[in-house]
């Protein structure tokens, strides 16, 4: 229990990523949860739970580079392509395992966000944001044309890890490999914008210039980010790949970059704790959607094809009123609620 | 009016707890991924009636030898992350094969279904997943793209009569679809003796393609080919019109039907299609099962329909028979490894053939030119069943 405000009394405390005691049991319950689900749900619903933890790593490394830093990237999708097509090509064409195939994934994905993020140099905001936009282009052209890598039209057909004989491939041990990831790069990010790299990652983000003339070398930390950033989503990909034992280029176009980007948006930029509220909500409210929908279609067959089609149109409907009325997205209003009640009934 | 919603929605739970219950019963479940509301829904919708249409007229005549087909449709509006969730649940159920749709949810499924072992028929007729290789659970029942490409290069080679070669451009969207079947097609048309121009790119949601067709136009292609949908191929034929183009189209499967002429507005008299079966109301003996079935006139998408879920009506037939009733996926597969020259009643093109090395169903192809305004059958082209061509 934490009384009303903070008391803290050493650096030590001022650092600590799970404050109380409390926060600590309800971590510790979070990750039972977790690891218990797959046992709880199936099929459909495990599938969507294995999307949203991958759709986590793949926001919470776009948030570092939007949210942290400040710069805009609308080519995310293009980014999970390049690891997904890296992992493909390591284990289905060079044959090696997945254990090598995932990391290089994030390498590779790497090396790319630092070639695309070179502009950053000169450009920021809207001018960055284009420049991105061509990067989702340019790679999307590659997936599709460079075929003795990527197959071209034909895509890859890419296996599910194996260690020792195992071979991780039911929607269940494969969403186990994807916890334990997700978590360690949840985590990694957690601690990376405490230390003296982060911190410049948001000077850089909040005044460039004053980051300069405190000694910040901007470049370095503006392509650092794209690199940082990257490699969340090569993994990402990597793992997106797997868990759907195929690649083509269909798969990573513009409209993902703008869900990832709506997802950081949502969840809060500038947050971890955001990024993964932003992918549980934004890959679940489709399918919410669709639910409604079809139970509004059986139960009342004249509106079936009216109802379903007006799903997009709420999908948009709501991502526009969330803007409106929760512009620091769903970390902030849960920041909220837990002051609410932490100083009720005297709220002054 | 609130009551009244009230017991309307009780009666109709009622309705679908007895129709479940009369179902499970002896019932055959398969799963059903189709486009109604989406970008193809135009195509789409015909196509998913057509399959529809079949397995009604089948529960009605004694089934899969006395047992139900147990197949509900699902709209999954041409989105590939609806088609994955659908598809899990279909696995869920434990069905034994499913009807499909579109190239990017089909390829979405190609490593899923061929895991879980599931046999699925996609109207995605992408020549690599004849390959039983690389996709060892996909069938369609229709040639495949590039196939359909070649017949088209061979027909209009036959036609040519002067001596020097004749000039062909490629015209294609930048997506999957579009660019699968040219490889093969370039490398058959020079073998052919045609003059292989450089490519032009037309986007599928294209409003207007003058500078490609002026490109066309100044190379002097005597014919081009569309890898369209029917929208950018309409397009792509009132532009040529437009700038007095005397090239001769030809389009793949899915760019030219009987819809065109209303969208097109004249500019499709002499384009050809090349197309995966008859006409509504064609003489052949399998129409006069849909005809009395489908009283109003259909586009030819129904009809391919209609034929893939004939061929996997056949296919749980035998595959019923072959394991005394417990049918599974892989018993599906099998059963439709089996199919040796399968006759569709002449509504596709061919006879229906499927190996375990080969999953092309036949060869052949229905050639359909417009004239005023209606599709014609010119020819059908069968082309050799050539083992390098599999799955290229």
């Amino acid at each position: 229990m934490q009384y009303c405000g903070d008391f803290r009394t050493t650096y030590e405390k001022d650092v600590k990523i799970f404050e109380t005691p409390f926060v600590k049991i309800c971590m510790g319950f979070l990750g039972v949860a977790l690891l218990a689900l797959p046992f709880l749900v199936k099929g459909e619903y495990l599938w969507i739970l294995m999307q949203i933890v991958i759709a986590v790593i793949g926001a919470v490394g776009l948030n570092i580079l939007t949210g942290f830093t400040g710069q805009i990237s609308l080519g995310q999708g293009a980014f999970l392509g390049v690891g997904a097509y890296t992992s493909a090509f390591i284990t289905a064409k060079m044959g090696l395992p997945f254990w090598v195939g995932v990391p290089a994934a994030g390498c590779v994905t790497a090396l790319a966000g630092m070639i695309f993020g070179i502009p950053s140099l000169r450009l920021k905001g809207l001018y960055l944001a284009i420049a991105t936009l061509a990067s989702q282009f340019i790679l999307e052209w590659v997936f599709l044309r460079w075929e003795p890598v990527t197959g071209g039209s034909y895509g890859i057909v890419v296996p599910r890890p194996s260690l020792g004989g195992y071979v991780f491939d039911s929607d269940r041990s494969y969403f186990y490999i994807v916890l334990v990831i997700a978590a360690v790069m949840v985590l990694f990010a957690t601690n990376l914008m405490r230390t003296r790299t982060g911190r410049a990652f948001m000077a850089v983000r909040d005044h460039y210039i004053s980051a300069e003339i405190m000694g910040i070398n901007i470049f370095k930390y503006r392509i650092l980010s794209f690199a940082v950033s990257s490699f969340y989503a090569g993994v990402a990909g990597a793992l997106y790949g797997h868990s759907l034992r195929f690649v083509s280029s269909e798969q990573f176009g513009i409209s993902v970059s703008i869900v990832y980007l709506a997802m950081i948006i949502i969840g809060g930029l500038g947050s971890i704790l955001g990024s993964i509220y932003g992918a549980v909500f934004m890959i679940l409210l489709p399918k919410l959607l669709t639910v409604v929908t079809t139970q509004l279609g059986t139960s009342f067959p004249g509106i079936a094809e009216v109802a379903i089609a007006l799903e997009q149109g709420v999908f948009g409907g709501i991502i526009v009123l969330f803007l409106i009325f929760e512009p620091d997205g769903l970390a902030h209003r849960w920041k909220m609620i837990k002051a609410y009640w932490k100083l009720y009934p005297f709220s002054y | 009016m609130k009551k009244m919603m009230k017991i309307a929605s009780m009666v109709a739970a009622l309705g679908m707890v007895l129709s479940g219950v009369a179902f499970s019963a002896e019932s055959i479940k398969v799963g059903q991924l189709a486009d109604l509301t989406g970008p193809t829904g135009d195509v789409g919708k015909p196509y998913a009636e057509g399959v529809q249409a079949y397995k009604e007229y089948v529960n009605a005549h004694g089934g899969i030898n006395g047992k139900k087909i147990d197949m509900q449709m699902f709209d999954y509006a041409y989105n590939k992350d609806k088609a994955i969730n659908q598809y899990k649940k279909y696995k869920e159920d434990k069905v034994v094969a499913i009807e499909g749709w579109g190239t990017g949810d089909t390829e979405a499924l190609t490593g899923f279904v061929s895991a879980d072992k599931i046999p699925y028929i996609s109207a995605s007729y992408s020549a690599h997943l004849t390959d039983p290789k690389k996709a060892p659970y996909n069938f369609f029942a229709a040639a495949d793209y590039t196939t359909a490409l070649r017949a088209g290069l061979q027909y209009l080679k036959e036609s040519w009569k002067e001596k020097r070669a004749p000039k062909i451009v490629f015209i294609y969207p930048n997506v999957p679809y579009g660019i699968s079947p040219i490889k093969g097609g370039r490398e058959y048309a020079k073998e052919l003796g045609f003059d292989v121009l450089s490519d032009e790119n037309v986007d599928l949601k294209a409003i207007e393609a003058n500078s490609q067709l002026l490109s066309v136009k100044n190379k002097g292609a005597d014919f081009a080919w569309i890898g369209g949908t029917t929208n950018s191929t309409a397009v792509i034929l009132k532009d040529a019109k437009k700038l007095g183009l005397k090239t001769k189209f030809f389009s793949n499967i899915w760019g030219i039907d009987e819809s065109t002429p209303k969208l097109a507005g004249g500019a499709e008299e002499g384009a050809l299609v090349m197309a995966g079966s008859v006409r509504y109301g064609d003489n052949v003996p399998g129409m006069k099962l849909l005809t009395s079935v489908q009283k109003t006139p259909q586009v030819t998408h129904y009809i391919r329909g209609w034929v893939s879920m004939m061929v996997l009506v056949e296919a749980l037939k035998r595959a019923d028979k072959a394991t005394g009733g417990k049918i599974t996926g892989p018993a599906v597969k099998d059963a439709l490894e089996t199919f040796r020259d399968f006759d569709t009643g002449g509504l596709a093109p061919g006879k229906i053939t499927y190996t375990a090395t080969d999953h092309r169903p036949f060869m052949s192809v229905n050639i359909m030119e417009f004239q005023k305004g209606k599709l014609v059958i010119k020819k059908t082209v069968t082309l050799p069943r050539k083992a390098e061509w599999l799955g290229l």
